[in-house]
């Protein structure tokens, strides 16, 4: 499954723990990498559902893309629990421009792969990753 | 959370050979007046209390209260009109775009269904007339040729509606629907305000001729004149009726407001004259007035309100100052009660007294503009636009004679070490200049363009940030006056905009131009706190809270953000929109309270809770 832009494949791993985290939430977030020698998508990394937002943030590299799926927790103004699954495009300021360009053009095919993401959001500083930027796009 | 403490309004703005108009509410002792872009209101009987109305897109002329209190028109130079609530949070009635040009007068008419403004036209109507909610016009109203200064409506019926302007020409209309009637050409210069008497039956105008002329409400004959003996030597750029239309005040360029008694003949005599009691320059031709109830109120030239009584016209007047432009530095002076010092663009030093307001401005002999501010103990150091740095001793309020110390380059930043304050590190173009006193040490040429420099308390150690972003830590050895780099710092991708030391010198605090700010363990030169990128615009200023915990960032994007240092920069507090136009200095009074200023020329102080 090459993808027709930048030509990287998506590794069957990948698809596989976005539906565990989809339907059995087992996990509270992935991070994807683009491993260029093999040129595919990988997960690089998981995190437990007791882990937060702010482990999701340690574990991206400050000056590397990455893609992200978040799954957000939070309580409607009507006192319901309710979640969102975030799709994040994490494209650092400080990245070399090679690599946004390559994260840039493979991340639509990507997107297309993960079925049921409900929020898009692209992050190029810490602040844009911010928990009140969650919780004003989960509305 | 951050809540607003104090706020030290800005002056009007004033304009040479214009008057100003002021305006009030005789209910709740209100005034209005404009500055910038905002509309100020005050209180008569509170002058602490200050509402900003900032919703204009363009420079605001006037602004008048309705005649049932509860709705405020202000109009702007492009020509539109807000009509806006006074209460609940100023909420926009409706808005118009009266007039082609900027619009120089407006009024109400007594019934408050009705609205009449005049300005510049650029060649079409210079005059118009309205249904406030509408916006359909009551009228035609030709007769002028040039820019209409002022305009009046009649407060009691039949309604009648008076013009003047630069054209010599006082205009009279007749209506509903409003047509022209007459014209009058008896003043030989521009006639720069007319009013109505409250109970309708007289108006009056007066000219840059140093005129003023009475008429008749009803008819607009000529009847009658302000004496000419004991009258104004300049031009008279306001007037104002009493509450009981007997007498006028009139304001004028030779520094003195006068007080007429008008009699039933149509004549007025002269009653008092107030002088302005200023330093008698330029800045103290007086150049709007306004008599609500007992107070009078004058405005100067150099934008000072003076505050009298109608009841005891020999009392001294209440003195209300303030900036009237964009302040540019401001310094806390550690006395009891806390001591702002804030300058502005202009070159006014003014202090300011916590919880007191304005008190007193600091007299210097040069006024030359100022760019950076630093304050110790009995000394202020400031820089201008030329090559020069002045040294002036502060003796309670007086100034004392500036030691000004040539340069020779443009300063760009100041920084003295506070613990060793002869010692002050000035830096310019491509270096940095030491000056000892009033002795420069040494110049040296550091191949780097410098945007910002900061000096150690103890004055051992200098940092120089560059317009690349880099950090260069020196080492100043002041014997051989020499400065050693020690090491060069890299983390921020936009020019060094400002750098301080924390109170006990263990860390350091810097901002650049691309929005973020850093903050460093001084011996280790380690960053202690990163991701302070809340910002959307250039930081311009930042200070340490006299206890070491927290750090402000004041920005061009008209927001303050306070970071604790032991928390992470995502728990931070913003103050939004605490200074209209930008955020220029920043600094903390104490360890819960920030002062901020910028280009509104206001100050605000706000309480901050750590959370």
């Amino acid at each position: 499954m090459a993808n027709a832009a930048s030509g990287m494949a998506v590794h069957d791993e990948c698809k596989l723990k976005f539906l565990e985290l989809k339907a059995k939430r087992t996990f509270r977030f992935i991070v994807f990498k683009i491993e260029e020698k093999q040129k595919e998508v990988i997960v690089e990394k998981v995190g437990e559902p007791t882990q937060s937002h702010e482990d999701l943030v340690a574990s991206l590299p400050t000056a590397e893309c990455r893609y992200a799926v978040f799954d957000y927790d939070f309580v409607t103004e009507e006192n319901c629990q309710k979640s969102r699954i975030f799709f994040i495009a994490w494209s650092p300021d400080t990245a070399k421009v090679r690599n946004k360009m390559i994260y840039a053009s493979s991340k639509d095919r990507f997107k297309r792969e993960l079925d049921g993401i409900q929020v898009e959001l692209q992050a190029t500083d810490p602040t844009e990753m911010d928990l009140d930027v969650f919780k004003s796009r989960a509305n | 959370m951050a809540n607003l403490v104090e706020s030290y309004a800005c002056t009007p703005s004033t304009e040479r050979g214009r008057g100003i108009l002021i305006s009030g509410d005789p209910k709740t002792n209100a005034f209005l007046y404009c500055n910038g872009r905002s509309v100020i209101i005050r209180y008569l009987d509170r002058p602490l209390e200050v509402q900003v109305y900032a919703e204009h897109a363009y420079q605001t002329t006037v602004a008048r209260f309705s005649p049932n209190g509860e709705w405020i028109a202000s109009a702007d130079v492009s020509g539109m009109m807000r009509i806006w609530g006074t209460h609940n949070g100023f909420v926009l009635k409706n808005e118009f775009r009266v007039l082609s040009g900027r619009i120089d007068d407006l009024q109400w008419s007594a019934d408050g269904m009705r609205i009449v403004a005049s300005g510049d036209g650029k060649g079409k109507s210079f005059v118009r007339a309205f249904m406030w909610d509408s916006g359909s016009n009551v009228g035609e109203f030709d007769g002028h040729s040039r820019r209409v200064l002022s305009c009046a409506f009649k407060p009691t019926r039949p309604f009648r509606i008076v013009s003047c302007g630069e054209d010599f020409l006082v205009n009279f209309y007749e209506g509903p629907p409003f047509k022209f009637k007459q014209s009058h050409r008896d003043h030989t210069n521009f006639v720069n305000c007319v009013r109505f008497s409250p109970d309708g039956n007289k108006f009056i105008t007066v000219s840059s001729d140093k005129q003023g002329l009475l008429y008749d409400g009803k008819t607009a004959e000529k009847k009658g004149e302000l004496s000419s003996e004991d009258g104004h030597k300049g031009s008279i750029y306001a007037v104002s009726w009493s509450p009981d239309s007997k007498q006028v005040l009139t304001v004028s360029a030779d520094k003195t407001a006068k007080i007429w008694n008008i009699s039933e003949d149509y004549n007025g005599t002269i009653a008092k004259t107030l002088t302005c009691p200023g330093s008698g320059g330029v800045e103290d031709m007086l150049v709007g007035c306004l008599w609500q109830n007992e107070y009078i109120v004058t405005v100067s030239l150099g934008g000072t309100i003076y505050l009298y009584s109608a009841n005891d016209l020999d009392k001294e007047p209440l003195i209300l100052c303030g900036h009237m432009k964009n302040i540019t530095s401001l310094v806390v002076l550690k006395t009891s009660p806390e001591t702002i010092l804030s300058s502005s663009y202009d070159g006014l030093i003014f202090k300011w007294l916590r919880g007191v307001g304005y008190s007193g401005k600091l007299e210097r002999k040069d006024k030359n503009q100022i760019k950076c501010l630093v304050a110790v103990d009995q000394e202020i150091i400031s820089s201008g636009f030329d090559n020069k740095i002045w040294r002036i001793p502060l003796t309670g309020d007086e100034c004392g004679e500036a030691n000004i110390i040539d340069i020779g380059s443009q300063p760009k930043d100041l920084s003295v070490a506070i613990r060793k304050h002869e010692l002050a590190l000035i830096s310019i173009e491509t270096g940095v200049v030491l000056l000892n006193g009033t002795q420069v040490l040494s110049t040296v040429d550091l191949g780097f363009t410098v945007s910002a420099c900061s000096l150690a308390p103890d004055g051992s150690e200098a940092i120089v940030g560059g317009q690349d972003g880099k950090l260069h830590i020196y080492s100043v050895n002041s014997e051989s006056l020499t400065l050693k780099e020690e090491a060069v710092l890299e983390k921020h991708r936009g020019a060094i905009t400002v750098i301080h030391y924390s109170p006990d010198v263990s860390m350091f605090a810097s901002a650049d131009a691309n929005r973020e700010a850093v903050v460093w363990d001084r011996v280790t030169r380690e960053i202690k706190l990163k991701n302070m990128l809340y910002h959307t615009a250039r930081i311009n200023s930042l200070a340490w809270s006299p206890d070491n915990t927290m750090v402000a960032t004041g920005s061009l994007d008209t927001c303050v953000i306070i970071y604790e240092i032991s928390k992470p920069a995502a728990s931070r507090i913003t103050i939004k929109g605490a200074n209209l136009g930008g955020v220029y200095a920043v600094s903390f009074v104490d360890n819960n309270t920030v002062v901020s200023s910028g280009e509104d020329a206001c100050i605000r102080l706000w309480h901050v809770a750590p959370q």
